[in-house]
């Protein structure tokens, strides 16, 4: 039923640069997650996606939140149905634009 | 030292929104610790949600997967979320639509300050 969406997510787990990915559902729970990346962040990522939410109540697109820490970055998106969490590392490579 | 406790806690429940109660008993469904939101629910029959989990966690942990931890209890108003901590049970009351995801991340964190009220249970 879910192959599909671990295809999806084996691709987005294979990028360059991304360490891992996973996709929740509403209540917050992890439907499926690939890489390296701890299942539990999927609650997290959606109370992060639902409080940024707060600051454009008005806006029809959902935002997608980009947390930077360290050579680490976190991307957040949330459609209202489904929340995508995507963690990346800067490599050597990227960093040097090669 | 109750009182950072109960601090922290307090500090959780607003974190997460649409969370109601946060509830430490001991397995008998003994009340430790008990934080909830202003809004006023009616939990006159929460005393009986521990020992029927105490319950339904052992019947759990015989259907070959391990020893049961947590149980997610949804219901049309609420939801209940409740963790075997042994020897407490910790208990979650939210919204319909609350974060239960969140709900389950704060297992890990909570784990500091939960060692000092099992302590104080393994003691008396």
């Amino acid at each position: 039923m879910e192959t599909q969406l671990e295809k999806v997510l084996m691709d987005t787990a294979a990028r360059p640069d991304t360490v891992g990915a996973l996709v929740a559902n509403r209540q917050g729970l992890c439907l499926v997650a690939k890489g390296d990346i701890d299942p539990n962040v999927s609650g997290i990522g959606m109370a992060i996606a639902q409080q940024v939410a707060k600051l454009e109540p008005n806006s029809t697109v959902p935002a997608t939140i980009c947390l930077y820490s360290g050579n680490k970055r976190c991307v957040i998106k949330n459609d209202g149905r489904i929340t995508a969490v995507i963690f990346k590392q800067l490599t050597a490579n990227s960093a040097t634009g090669n | 030292m109750s009182d950072d406790i109960k601090k922290y806690f307090n500090g959780l429940l607003q974190k997460v929104s649409g969370l109601y109660v946060i509830q430490i008993t001991d397995r008998d469904g003994v009340p430790l610790l008990r934080v909830s939101q202003e809004k006023n629910i009616d939990f006159a029959l929460m005393p009986s949600f521990i020992p029927t989990f105490t319950t339904a966690c052992d019947q759990a942990s015989k259907l070959g997967l391990g020893r049961n931890k947590t149980i997610i209890s949804m219901y049309s108003n609420y939801q209940v979320v409740q963790m075997n901590k042994l020897p407490l049970i910790l208990t979650f009351v939210g919204a319909e639509n609350c974060n239960t995801g969140h709900i389950l991340a704060l297992e890990h964190q909570v784990d500091g300050y939960l060692e000092d009220i099992k302590l104080a249970v393994t003691e008396a």
